[in-house]
């Protein structure tokens, strides 16, 4: 082993291919922490917008109500259905997670912060695509990137010729005339090789890591980091072992490259895009345009309606009935807009729901075909340790929604019983604290891709080994 | 030391090597003769358990070499018609790396006597084998051959290719390890090489063994004339 390496680092190769993996490694770790930095000056400009507003509102208060400053009914900030809807908005945001330097993922496809009003949740919320085509293809040049796409080619540029070279160049002979038996060598070759390329990997992901100013004082983040080293190392064994058994089948150096290349572009390039389309086509999503055609007919509807649907509402919610002794005058508008909002989300419920379940099916199919890549799965466990898949996505959604009711549960009452809202309830408004999704669930579902990946290295890995028992060593 | 018992190899129905017996024991140099493709480097690679045999066993030291290939390994040194060595590093480096492999550890000054021993100079032994001619690297192989102390050589036309004078020293080599007790079995296309240096010459010819002589018997021109009218059909 010692040889070996002295052999491989007389060649050179192996600094040039450090040199470009290091190069791509923080390069896709620089980009990854360019998107947390624009995540985080987005968000932050969110809050400080919000922060300002309520500082004026909470300035404006008391001088309307001294009567020191006059303003219409809309502009009014003490009318619940202005401040509920519009004027008192908070941001709902889900901050960047601990490595979300490391795996940019789809996250810049997903909303990652709402102004939640009391208006009905399509209004603010962008029911999306959970898979994108494109970036099943290809995502950003983020770290995750450089592991799942250069990192294999790294590894298969280093074993492709593990042991046709040697049959090649004829040390194989006297090697072989040696007590050594060709799996021993085999298994020193590749420890080394996997120890150069692993090191490097780990090493500067860690670097990455740092780079990217990831937070790892957070809860959870050195388990994250561990399982995300452990998927990074299962995953090139897995092309090891795959080098091993081409390699095993005792063809040229050419050809193994070939076949290698073709492996390579197989299970990170076709089986992606296939499946993706194939899912597509079993579970074609609704179009968006229809989504948003019928969230409108619906709100037409609703505000043709307008105040029937209000009595409706009221003897569905009795106790939020306005109390009835003086006159029952037209409802005003904030009154009406709270049923037609109801209404309406109402009516958009079965389109949403097809929606949402279309999604589900394409992502639970997604989750059962994905082992017929290694690419996919560790995709996937990148994407989840890095807090930039779809599952804290839709933790985020649920969080969202529970405050949307929240907030509603908040403003509507008052809306219907005309309170005007004081300087004291600002303080009780009701606030968004993006909870991060529990480290077990989120290590859970990276263990399962974690031995999945195993499994797959033992699978290509196990006959490889048995087939080098019977390797042509002459002739 | 050497020893075939009704060995055969067949490749898909064609027969490579006829059922072969043969020993071959301490002291003795075997040289193979005959034309290529006529089974001296199967028998070769028999012994070497780099193809297992279709039929009958080949034993080196009274191990067979398919069932202990290791151990049958510990007292063998092979040496092909071009040794082969990792070109990037130094003979002595080489000569290291294969002795490891066989387990024995020696000193700087040790490897340097056996490479001496077989007749590589000083100031060669730290070049790198890139630079090396094809003498030089056979010297490798024989200070391979020696470090390991090997009971039985398998040499596979190591003399083609070389000088007269290269080639007189690798037979002078090969007289001293048989006079050390190692069994030999070279094959050759070198007539001349097969009389001074073997003990003993086989003609070999469509994969069968069809003639053996003991060297003192024949003369060189003999030998020539012999092995010509085996060659004819």
């Amino acid at each position: 082993m010692r040889y070996d390496w002295r052999n491989l680092s007389a060649d050179r190769a192996p600094l040039a291919v450090a040199v470009v993996l290091g190069a791509a490694i923080a390069y896709g770790a620089f980009n990854g922490s360019e998107w947390i930095r624009f995540q985080n000056r987005a968000i932050s400009e969110a809050l400080a917008e919000e922060r300002e507003r309520f500082d004026r509102i909470r300035d404006e208060i008391p001088r309307i109500e001294s009567g020191e400053k006059t303003v219409t009914v809309f502009a009014d900030p003490r009318q619940p259905q202005s401040f509920g809807r519009n004027m008192g908005t908070r941001y709902a945001v889900m901050p960047p997670a601990a490595l979300g330097a490391l795996a940019i993922g789809q996250s810049d496809l997903y909303p990652y912060y709402f102004r939640v009003s009391t208006n009905s949740k399509q209004t603010f919320l962008n029911n999306d695509e959970v898979e994108n085509p494109v970036h099943l293809l290809a995502g950003r040049f983020d770290l995750a990137f450089v592991l799942l796409y250069l990192y294999p080619l790294v590894i298969l540029a280093f074993s492709y010729n593990l042991v046709s070279s040697e049959k090649e160049s004829g040390t194989l002979a006297l090697t072989l005339s040696q007590p050594v038996s060709l799996r021993r060598v085999v298994m020193a070759k590749v420890l080394l090789r996997a120890a150069f390329v692993a090191a490097l990997a780990v090493l500067l992901s860690a670097a990455g890591v740092i780079i990217g100013g990831a937070n790892l004082a957070a809860e959870g983040a050195w388990p994250r980091l561990l399982l995300w080293a452990a998927v990074t190392a299962v995953y090139g064994a897995f092309w090891f072992a795959l080098a091993i058994a081409v390699n095993a089948l005792g063809r040229g150096s050419a050809t193994n490259a070939m076949t290698l290349a073709g492996a390579w572009l197989l299970f990170v390039i076709v089986i992606p895009s296939v499946l993706n389309v194939t899912i597509k086509a079993v579970y074609p999503v609704p179009s968006r345009v229809e989504l948003i055609q019928a969230i409108r007919v619906a709100g037409d509807e609703s505000t043709r309606e307008g105040s029937k649907l209000l009595a409706r509402y009221l003897e569905d919610h009795p106790e939020l009935a306005p109390p009835s002794k003086g006159p029952a005058g037209p409802p005003d508008f904030g009154t009406l807009l709270v049923a037609v909002n109801e209404a309406t989300e109402r009516k958009v419920q079965p389109v949403l729901a097809e929606f949402d379940a279309q999604l589900a099916n394409q992502q639970s199919m997604a989750d059962r075909l994905r082992y017929l890549s290694p690419a996919i799965v560790a995709q996937s466990a990148f994407n989840d340790l890095a807090g930039s898949s779809a599952h804290r996505y839709k933790h985020f959604l649920a969080g969202v929604d529970e405050y949307h009711r929240q907030w509603r549960g908040f403003f509507v009452p008052r809306i219907l019983k005309k309170e005007k809202l004081n300087a004291g309830d600002l303080a009780r408004l009701p606030s968004f604290t993006f909870r991060e999704e529990p480290t077990a669930a989120v290590t859970g579902r990276a263990g399962v891709a974690f031995v999945g990946l195993l499994i797959a290295a033992l699978l290509a890995g196990i006959p490889a080994v048995m087939a080098l028992r019977r390797y042509p060593v002459a002739g | 030391m050497l020893e075939a018992t009704a060995l055969s190899k067949s490749y898909n129905g064609t027969i490579a090597l006829h059922p072969l017996d043969l020993r071959i024991e301490p002291g003795e140099i075997f040289c193979l003769l005959g034309a290529n493709g006529a089974g001296k480097t199967t028998t070769i690679n028999l012994f070497l358990n780099f193809i297992p045999p279709t039929s009958g066993t080949a034993k080196i030291g009274g191990l067979d070499v398919v069932q202990q290939p290791l151990e049958s390994k510990r007292l063998l040194a092979y040496i092909p018609e071009q040794v082969m060595l990792y070109k990037n590093l130094t003979g002595i480096e080489n000569l290291e790396y294969f002795t490891s492999l066989a387990g024995g550890s020696h000193t700087k000054t040790e490897l340097m006597g056996f490479l001496e021993g077989a007749g590589l100079a000083r100031t060669d032994a730290d070049k790198r084998v890139g630079a090396y001619s094809k003498g030089m690297r056979q010297k490798v192989g024989i200070a391979i051959a020696i470090a390991k102390k090997a009971r039985a050589l398998l040499l596979d036309e190591p003399t083609s290719g070389l000088d007269p004078k290269a080639s007189n020293e690798f037979s002078e080599l090969l007289k001293k390890l048989s006079g050390a007790g190692a069994a030999i079995l070279m094959a050759t296309h070198d007539l001349f090489r097969a009389k001074e240096t073997g003990t003993r010459v086989g003609i070999m010819k469509h994969g069968h063994l069809v003639a053996q002589y003991s060297t003192s018997e024949l003369g060189h021109a003999d030998l020539e004339r012999i092995y010509l009218e085996h060659m004819h059909d």
